[in-house]
């Protein structure tokens, strides 16, 4: 009685699937790394430790004077306004594109399966917003964010404001993705409940969609405010306010001790909305 | 010129998923205002389909459904929506937002006849506490009203989900396998309870059930599905031994309970359930 299972399984193309797979995955990992210039030897060459060695010892003792530190204080703020301002306004931008880009809201599954069956009309128009959402939140995210600000630095001028529009564009496009996976990911059972009794796509969204999504859209959400501190200090270089300006200007000055300082306030930043967010998620 | 007594007309209707994939395969079907029928058939045999056509989550591939004299096939949008306000469902797996407190689940009854503003204040203040109160009361869970609904039990849940269609206030009430995850006793319990609040509002009830028994012993009309097709439609006395031997024959009758749990979410997506 087993005979015929094993055979079944050998005929079934899928086998071949990992092999194709650990192939490809070599021919890429072989040709990258030659294309690439990979040649782990120059990190250790005389000349390179030289200037590695020229650097870190630079950074030590990291410079803690009140004089710079008081100094600091306000691109620092300034770098947790940017990402704050940045995060929110990716948050209005991809709330409503993520939503307009879910498959299961907008297009196929239970909850369209009775309102576009022989309406032909209404279901391209329907799949036409599908697209251009998803059209839309692809080009936001695929533009990266050091970009955006070259740009709007060059619309609104130098500081802050070019980095908040920045994060918050590239960011929305990242977080409309996610979320629309994010309700592509709940349960649909709750939501089939809902429409059975009469309500409307909205109120299915808020009674069905959101509370089940909620640990994960914050979570994500918080994440990506995590990621946007961090990028404040790269949008800094190209003359968009904050921390990063302050990098820039250290490092040009070989100032490494500064550097490190500047650092290791980076470091806290992060550490403090990351311990923020592991509050949150435990309050959910 | 129709008979307004008349609650579901259903005429050769066939539901076929993907290309090939029959889950109902020509069902004639009427049900009078104010019925109550029992729905019983092995796992497989297109109960949840049906109900799914009969409260206008899904649409015929062929043939007719009129609901209140209304054909469904030309509904859409605000009037769909409010056609299927007319119908309450319960769920086998009560299909209640676990993450809400009991109260919003209950009040979401209400969201047919809400505006989207309203709906969204209630979730932040309760809308119409009184009337989520009254309803958990009927079924006995009163007390539960805040808590979170994952908290409760599986059948302190279903009672959540009868209060919610309580809230509804539909004129149907369909009821696919309500009791196969919850104990005997209290399978038994549930049941009656559906049929008092049918018989003191008139209802139209229709309920799918595994338990032939329980059928047997509370409608007065089952009901036998298998394959898609209709193939009895009789008051219980007149239900013999070999028609449930026959409806259930090459199926496993121990077993549906399993089918619920391993069912898919949407028979679009995975059309192999049939």
């Amino acid at each position: 009685m087993n005979q015929p299972v094993p055979s079944l399984i050998h005929r079934s193309p899928k086998t071949l699937f990992p092999y194709l797979f650990t192939a490809l995955f070599l021919l890429a990992f072989i040709d990258s790394w030659r294309r690439a210039g990979i040649e782990p030897m120059v990190l250790f060459a005389a000349k390179g430790r030289g200037n590695v060695w020229k650097f870190l010892s630079g950074m030590f003792p990291p410079d803690l004077s009140w004089n710079f530190l008081s100094l600091m204080f306000r691109p620092t703020l300034e770098t947790i306004q940017i990402s704050f301002l940045g995060t929110l306004i990716a948050v209005i931008i991809g709330f409503p594109l993520g939503l307009l880009g879910t498959h299961t809201l907008m297009v196929r599954g239970i909850l369209n399966e009775a309102e576009l069956q022989g309406v032909p009309v209404r279901r391209s128009l329907r799949y036409a917003i599908y697209f251009l959402a998803r059209g839309v939140l692809s080009l936001f995210r695929s533009i990266p964010e050091f970009v955006w600000a070259f740009m709007f630095v060059r619309a609104v001028g130098l500081g802050p404001f070019p980095g908040v529009l920045a994060i918050g564009v590239a960011y929305g496009g990242m977080l409309g993705k996610v979320y629309s996976e994010i309700f592509e990911g709940v349960n649909d059972r709750p939501l089939e409940a809902l429409q059975s009794l009469g309500a409307n796509k909205l109120q299915i969204f808020f009674y069905g969609w959101f509370p089940q999504a909620l640990p994960n859209f914050v979570s994500y959400t918080l994440y990506r405010w995590e990621c946007a501190v961090r990028a404040s200090a790269i949008l800094g270089l190209v003359g968009a306010g904050g921390l990063g300006q302050q990098i820039e200007i250290s490092m040009r000055m070989f100032n490494f001790n500064e550097v490190l300082t500047l650092l290791m306030i980076l470091f806290l930043m992060v550490a403090g909305v990351d311990y923020l967010s592991a509050r949150v998620r435990a309050m959910l | 010129m129709n008979d307004l007594q008349q609650q579901y007309r259903l005429e050769e209707v066939r539901k076929v998923f993907g290309r090939h994939q029959i889950a109902l395969d020509g069902i004639d079907l009427n049900v009078q205002r104010g019925e109550k029928l029992a729905l019983i058939g092995p796992s497989g045999a297109g109960k949840t389909t049906l109900f799914r056509l009969l409260n206008c989550t899904l649409r015929p591939t062929t043939g007719k459904l009129w609901l209140d004299d209304c054909d469904v096939e030309s509904l859409h949008g605000k009037r769909l929506r409010a056609m299927r306000r007319q119908i309450g469902t319960i769920y086998q797996q009560h299909n209640l937002v676990q993450r809400l407190k009991v109260v919003h689940n209950v009040l979401a009854g209400q969201l047919g006849r809400w505006s989207t503003p309203r709906s969204l204040m209630s979730l932040a203040k309760p809308a119409d506490l009184g009337l989520a109160h009254k309803a958990l009361e009927q079924v006995g869970i009163a007390d539960k009203i805040f808590e979170r609904t994952d908290e409760l039990s599986g059948g302190q849940q279903q009672r959540v989900a009868i209060a919610r269609v309580l809230v509804q206030d539909p004129e149907v009430i369909l009821a696919d396998e309500p009791v196969s995850s919850v104990d005997p006793t209290l399978a038994s319990t549930i049941v009656r309870l559906l049929i008092d609040i049918s018989e003191s509002t008139r209802k139209t009830l229709i309920v799918s059930l595994h338990s032939v028994d329980l059928a047997l012993a509370y409608f007065p009309r089952v009901i036998g599905i298998s394959h898609g097709s209709i193939t009895f439609d009789l008051s219980p006395d007149k239900i013999s031994e070999a028609m449930l031997e026959g409806l259930y024959a090459g199926n496993d009758r121990e077993q549906p309970a399993t089918e619920a749990v391993n069912e898919p979410a949407s028979p679009i997506a995975y059309p192999s359930i049939s």
